[in-house]
């Protein structure tokens, strides 16, 4: 033991901490000597509810995972049932859910880049990156009705079709966001003030990122060219053309460059999906939700989330609602295995910084 | 994918390999050889541990541990799968071989009650003083618990109307 | 709004400070909390109701109850509000607070929030939207007004309901009473 170890809590009331998360610290001095993150403040036994309610009332209750991105888990619980009832999804269908995939990919960073920048003390690009997620908000809002949780992804398609002139009023939008991030690269992401803050911070090595089970950015900013969507195409991303981007460093300041690279890509697939979308029905009628049973089986299916791979294993013992799920969340080996390893070493005012390039969302650790 | 079950079946004995639709493996090994073959997996490749989960099936009193493999570079994922005898479940763990099973077995030792040998960290993750059987155990009554527990406590009405009176 | 209205100021000062600086805990409890980002920022921006987030209970009135409750948060929850200064108002956001919401078979969330710490108001809905928090907050100042917001006063008055209740979910509690405990009135 250090001569003048303390141990210090670090959340879950407290400013520097984003999420219901409690990490407590041994700290000497300014520097951390070990962490140990303690979840669980939001643990609401997710799968155990699952195994209470029938195939069709899960959706509902899926979604509520994760609140800044609800999108990917709707999707991989509706691929899920629909590979162990064998439904088949209509085209159109697979490239509305591929629109709204990036949709809410565009609508978390822009989340994380308003805490990760306000957490460095940048409120300028916080307060547009939050400003410009509302008019996204408002688009979700048209289409789903709500603003939130969407409950959009439904077994064999989406609830239902793009509204009139939708495609306008996101292109309109995308235009406007495109336009904006020279104004993000002076303000922030070209800013030295960042580089200075995150460069060199929270770095881990590709080979760690692998062995203790990184995905998305962590994976994607030591230069590791992983990502779902190509790995193994889903929904529309097949035909879609676009580019993984990474980073080198290894650190904070590339996961970070990575996340922005990915808004940029993530724009270009809204314009190609609006471009090539095809006619014809959203929707493969499914079973009388009250009487659905789904054959004897187990699948394990994935999505590339904002954060990376989410996965989920269904097991379904023929009956009327799931035997057994559980989900792979992306959060869960950063926020408890990546992040505890990183914090060795670190300053107490990094804390937060690595947090967030590590993109650790709390209900998702939890679920 | 059928080269790989080949060579699984070659190596191990009473090894099974089942492709699961397209890019999926299910792997069924015996619970003495299950972590040889997942170290022989992590030697030809797929050298991420990507989540272990655990299934309770109560009827034929036994765990299933479904280890979830894949590499980096092939869209080929694998679920290597155990049963272990449900009453006082034990299981050796996969540290040496995976560096972040850990946290994975920590979660199935508080949800399931299953005991990993060698794992120095089982402290409780999500729930605190938890004097129930493990929830996730199928035979948790998880709407019991929530009438003995919560709802038997009186709301503010109910306290006003009990001091009135 | 009676903000400019100065003979009330000058009249009433501390319920005229009390509404309109209400100064809100940085605790995101649950889910709730995505949409007071938007609140804070420049769209809807709160500060207009003179709603900003302050560091620590000990500087803050307005206690944001956002989303579901589980049994770990609410002893965060409890210690934070017996933390915070006089007066000082809570707010339940969203359905599970209320009555459990989408988790009312959850074993590990309580359902009903209002047994454990007083609770002035609530916002229905999952998510509520961003305007349901400022008609919340203009709902508060009314109260504030005619002098119903009183949970804090419902909380030291009762505090052996509230601490029982609280006994009795933890088993024991690792901190002392905030106030003194009247003996052999609390049987539950």
């Amino acid at each position: 033991m250090a001569e003048r170890e303390l141990e210090l809590i670090f959340g879950p009331q407290h400013l520097g901490m984003v999420g219901n998360l409690s990490i407590s610290l041994n700290v000497e001095g300014d520097t951390i000597l070990s962490a140990r993150v303690n979840p669980g403040y939001l643990h609401r036994g997710f799968e155990k509810l699952m195994e209470y309610r029938n195939w069709i009332q899960n959706f509902p209750l899926v979604c509520r995972i994760n609140m800044i991105e609800s999108e990917p888990v709707e999707m991989v619980y509706a691929m899920a049932v629909e590979s162990l009832a064998g439904i088949e999804v209509p085209e159109r269908a697979h490239y509305i859910r591929t629109m709204i995939q990036e949709m809410s990919r565009l609508s978390c960073h822009l989340t994380a880049a308003w805490a990760y920048t306000s957490i460095l003390g940048f409120d300028t690009p916080a307060q547009w990156a939050m400003g410009d997620r509302d008019y996204l908000l408002d688009l979700f809002e048209e289409l789903t009705g709500a603003r939130v949780y969407h409950i959009y992804n439904m077994p064999g398609g989406v609830r239902r079709d793009l509204p009139e002139g939708f495609e306008d009023k996101l292109l309109a939008f995308l235009d406007a966001v495109a336009g904006r991030l020279p104004d993000y690269n002076s303000t922030f992401f070209e800013n030295r003030l960042f580089f200075e803050r995150a460069s060199g911070i929270g770095k881990i090595s590709a080979q760690d990122a692998v062995a203790l089970g990184g995905t998305g950015q962590v994976l994607r900013g030591c230069g590791i060219k992983h990502d779902i969507r190509k790995l193994e195409p889903y929904a529309a991303y097949g035909d879609m053309d676009f580019e993984i981007p990474t980073r080198e460093g290894g650190d904070a300041f590339s996961r970070v460059l990575v996340i922005r690279d990915e808004m940029v890509q993530s724009v270009s697939i809204l314009k190609q999906c609006i471009e090539k979308m095809p006619s014809g029905k959203v929707y493969e009628k499914t079973p009388n939700p009250f009487k659905w049973k789904i054959p004897k089986g187990e699948t394990y299916v994935r999505v590339e989330s904002a954060r990376g791979e989410f996965g989920l294993y269904l097991v379904s013992n023929g009956g009327n609602r799931p035997y057994r799920a559980h989900f792979k969340t992306p959060s869960f080996v950063h926020g408890l295995v990546i992040l505890e390893k990183l914090l060795q070493g670190a300053n107490i005012a990094d804390v937060g910084n690595i947090m967030l390039s590590l993109y650790v969302i709390a209900p998702e650790i939890d679920r | 994918m059928d080269k790989l079950v080949g060579l699984l079946k070659g190596i191990f004995k009473d090894t099974d390999g089942e492709s699961l639709g397209k890019n999926r493996l299910r792997v069924t090994a015996p619970r003495g050889s299950v972590l040889a073959v997942l170290d022989y997996l992590k030697a030809s490749g797929f050298y991420q541990l990507k989540s272990i989960s655990c299934v309770d099936w109560m009827d034929e009193n036994e765990f299933e541990l479904v280890y979830h493999v894949a590499s980096m570079e092939s869209p080929l994922h694998l679920m290597v799968k155990t049963r272990i005898a449900r009453d006082n479940a034990t299981f050796p763990t996969a540290i040496p071989i995976f560096k972040n099973a850990g946290i994975f077995e920590r979660e199935i030792h508080e949800l399931f009650g299953v005991e990993f040998e060698g794992n120095p960290d089982l402290a409780p993750l999500f729930l605190e003083n938890w004097k129930e059987i493990p929830p996730f155990r199928k035979d948790f009554n998880m709407r019991e618990y929530v009438k003995e527990t919560y709802d038997s406590i009186p709301s503010f009405e109910e306290y006003q109307w009990q001091k009135e009176n | 709004m009676d903000r400019n209205n100065l003979i009330k100021w000058l009249k009433e000062p501390k319920k005229m400070g009390n509404k309109y600086s209400l100064w809100a805990v940085y605790f995101s409890t649950a889910c709730g909390v995505i949409e007071v980002p938007p609140v804070l920022t420049s769209r809807w921006d709160a500060e207009r109701f003179g709603i900003i987030p302050v560091a620590t209970p000990r500087q803050a009135n307005l206690f944001l109850i956002t989303g579901y409750v589980t049994t770990k948060t609410l002893k965060a929850i409890i210690r934070t509000y017996e933390q915070m200064a006089e007066p000082k108002y809570t707010i339940g956001f969203g359905s599970c607070p209320i009555n459990g919401g989408m988790y009312w078979d959850s074993y590990n969330t309580i359902k009903h929030l209002d047994k454990y710490i007083p609770v002035d108001g609530w916002i229905a809905g999952c998510m509520p939207r961003p305007e349901a928090i400022f008609i919340g907050v203009t709902k508060l100042w009314g109260m504030i007004d005619k002098g119903l917001a009183t949970g804090y006063i419902r909380y030291r008055e009762n505090y052996d309901y509230y601490r029982g209740n609280q006994e009795k979910l933890f088993g024991s509690m690792e901190w002392p009473p905030l106030y003194t405990l009247k003996e052999g009135t609390n049987d539950g």
